[in-house]
């Protein structure tokens, strides 16, 4: 019988190919991919979390747990849309016009993936109304900015504003980070939300995706 | 030189130098990291002094001739892309090419599956880091080498001479602004960790996270491998006065960009080694800490007194200034985001924050957090320079006295471990001596000049890694 325990600490341990074989298991036993994703991926993927933020975890092992839990939704996602299950969230996510810096940006676009969120990844260098179009087309709640370069922070701003002008911010929330960027940045260009690491983002993403 | 500039040279030398050495002379001086900051004054664009290194050159004396300023670097827009750009080095974005003319240049990380060394290249450059860098990282960086043969030739011989012509323009450069401005060149030479080369030009930051949980023993064997070469390249380029701190550029070592292990096993043994040799000839390292280091300040306070200088970026200045500010001078701590976006009077506030924390007896060194690029607002780094001329006043009276030597009784510099073949050769003698005939002549004479000319090939190969 699929053993969910041991799919949890393959994804802790970010064991790739077991978290898959160990996802095909269950569901060919008929476990619901719901009840895989609620019961194992989710709690292993929050325990990845608690343990970056006690400094058990470090970058490194956080994106082998990405690959893990990627490895293990794969099989689980043609079933979800089947079944019609919506995602945790739609995140459009990239770094800003004239930024080319995407570290950060991929790492937090891993684990939104990981924490059960459908992320539509624009790259680096995006310009404001390429974030426009993504909002547009795909319906995302979240729209996710990186930089990090002072001097490409007020593509934040601009892209905000151009959020605003295309008549689509009130639709989305908005959450920035990236190395210089500060809660305080935040607030001055009316950003919704603000993380200071990849695992928080995930956090902030969950919080700003449940309904008011 | 005439004798005020003369003279206010020598007291810009001795203060720099005796707060470098955690002492007190009589101000804090200011030695700001001015990068794109220059264009801003001087009213170039960020394309033209990153292109054209003599109107970067211009650019930090118009700096020079308007801010006091003790120290600057010659060229903080280190990068000259005419250089980059005939050696076809795909990772790099130029102003006004690849990024906007007013967007400083920036590296391009490599696709994880697709990096400039491969993962199973790791034995390669273990085995000879040297040939690796000629016949597997060059071809595989550059655009040019990969063309055709011919334009492979020609990358190589322009992007040669390119590099021996901006080498050769400092020397000038180091001299205008000392006998125009009075002004201290702020570091001399070039020093990297090995795990930081590792993930910054040959593995890519995502590429070394996986090889650390996945191959660890080939990481540490390849930082080992690398760690005679840039000992070699660092000790290379120190300051022969003794006077002017080597900077080390400190990128991916620290947590969480690695975990505390990682730091311990293999970033700071294969990098305290070459921390020590330099400070046994009596040279500074600049510990330019980028991010936050604050994990790691226990390991710097093991060095011996006075054999750094620890720069602050986003690190904790109470708890630097408690952990190292005994032993160490420190630096920085200038936030750039408040340059770019704060008021005068925030940067006056900062700046009295981080005298008063740091600056208590002398020891620190006034500057930005990280280099300053062209969004510095010309107020906040006026009021950071006039502010830390009235507040940071130790006595009244600067003295143009020969600045203080190291001290004696240094310890002595650690051995290393040389590679299958040695640091400071491509092709040594001795594998030339058996391809060609008995020499009827003078042999040294023949050593000795191939030795020169191919440690010329030698320094080529890992400036390109190391400084562009």
């Amino acid at each position: 019988m699929a053993d969910l325990r041991t799919l949890h600490d393959a994804i802790l341990e970010g064991n790739a190919k077991q978290a898959a074989a160990l996802t095909q298991e269950a569901l060919a036993e008929g476990l619901a991919p719901l009840d895989i994703i609620q019961q194992a991926m989710v709690p292993a993927m929050d325990e990845v979390g608690r343990r970056f933020e006690c400094e058990e975890y470090f970058v490194p092992e956080l994106l082998l747990s990405a690959r893990a839990m990627k490895a293990a939704l794969e099989p689980v996602r043609p079933l979800l849309v089947a079944s019609g299950i919506q995602p945790a969230g739609r995140v459009v996510i990239g770094t800003v016009k004239g930024d080319l810096h995407d570290i950060g940006k991929n790492l937090v676009a891993a684990l939104l993936e990981g924490g059960g969120f459908e992320v539509i990844d624009l790259g680096a260098d995006v310009p404001a109304q390429k974030f426009v179009e993504a909002v547009q087309s795909s319906g995302a709640g979240i729209v996710a900015l990186s930089a990090l370069l002072t001097v490409t922070m007020p593509s934040m701003k601009s892209t905000i504003e151009a959020l605003d002008h295309a008549g689509v911010r009130s639709r989305v929330k908005v959450i920035v980070g990236g190395a210089p960027v500060t809660q305080q940045f935040a607030d001055q260009i009316g950003a919704d939300g603000y993380s200071e690491n990849a695992t928080a983002a995930v956090a902030l993403a969950r919080r700003l995706s449940q309904p008011a | 030189m005439s004798a005020p500039t003369s003279q206010l040279y020598a007291q810009r030398l001795n203060r720099y130098v005796t707060a470098g050495r955690n002492a007190k002379p009589d101000r804090v001086p200011l030695r700001p990291f001015a990068a794109e900051f220059t264009a801003n004054v001087s009213g170039h664009t960020v394309q033209q002094i990153t292109h054209d290194y003599n109107q970067a050159f211009d650019s930090v004396i118009t700096c020079c001739r308007q801010f006091d300023w003790d120290a600057v670097v010659p060229n903080m827009v280190y990068v000259w892309t005419g250089l980059t750009q005939s050696a076809g080095l795909r990772y790099y974005a130029i102003p006004g090419i690849d990024v906007g003319p007013e967007v400083g240049f920036q590296y391009r990380e490599p696709e994880q599956d697709n990096a400039w060394m491969r993962r199973e290249e790791y034995d390669e450059l273990i085995d000879d880091p040297v040939a690796f860098l000629y016949n597997t990282w060059l071809p595989r960086v550059s655009a040019e080498c990969a063309a055709s043969p011919y334009r492979r030739s020609l990358a190589m011989v322009k992007s040669t001479w390119a590099m021996a012509n901006y080498f050769s323009a400092f020397g000038p450069q180091i001299e205008r602004m000392k006998n125009e401005c009075g002004t201290v060149s702020s570091i001399s030479g070039m020093l990297k960790a090995p795990l930081d080369v590792l993930a910054d030009k040959f593995r890519g930051y995502l590429g070394l996270a996986f090889d650390l949980m996945e191959v660890p023993d080939k990481v540490e064997a390849a930082c080992k491998a690398l760690m005679p070469h840039l000992g070699f390249i660092a000790l290379s380029g120190l300051d022969p006065g003794r006077n002017i701190p080597i900077p080390i550029w400190m990128h991916r070592g620290c947590v969480p960009f690695v975990s505390h292990d990682h730091f311990n096993r293999l970033y700071w043994p294969t990098l305290k080694p070459i921390v020590e040799a330099i400070w046994a000839r009596g040279n500074q390292t600049l510990f330019y800490a980028e991010g936050k280091w604050d994990a790691h300040l226990d390991a710097f306070a093991e060095l011996p007194a006075g054999s750094i200088i620890y720069h602050i970026d986003r690190g904790d200045a109470e708890l630097t200034a408690r952990k190292l500010g005994s032993k160490f001078c420190l630096s920085g701590g200038v936030p750039n985001a408040m340059l770019a976006f704060g008021t005068p009077e925030e940067v006056r506030q900062r700046c009295k924050f981080l005298i008063d924390t740091c600056g208590q007896g002398g020891g620190f060194i006034m500057d930005a957090s990280a280099i300053m690029q062209n969004d510095a607002r010309v107020e906040n780094v006026r009021a950071m320079t006039e502010f830390t001329r009235e507040y940071g006043v130790y006595s009244t009276t600067p003295s143009d006295a020969a600045p203080p030597p190291p001290p004696e009784g240094r310890p002595p510099a650690p051995t290393w471990r040389e590679g299958r073949v040695p640091a400071g050769a491509c092709l040594a003698w001795e594998q030339r001596l058996k391809e060609i005939p008995a020499i009827p002549g003078d042999p040294a004479l023949c050593r000795q000049v191939w030795e020169n000319v191919d440690a010329l090939a030698y320094f080529y190969i890992w400036h390109l890694v190391l400084s562009f």
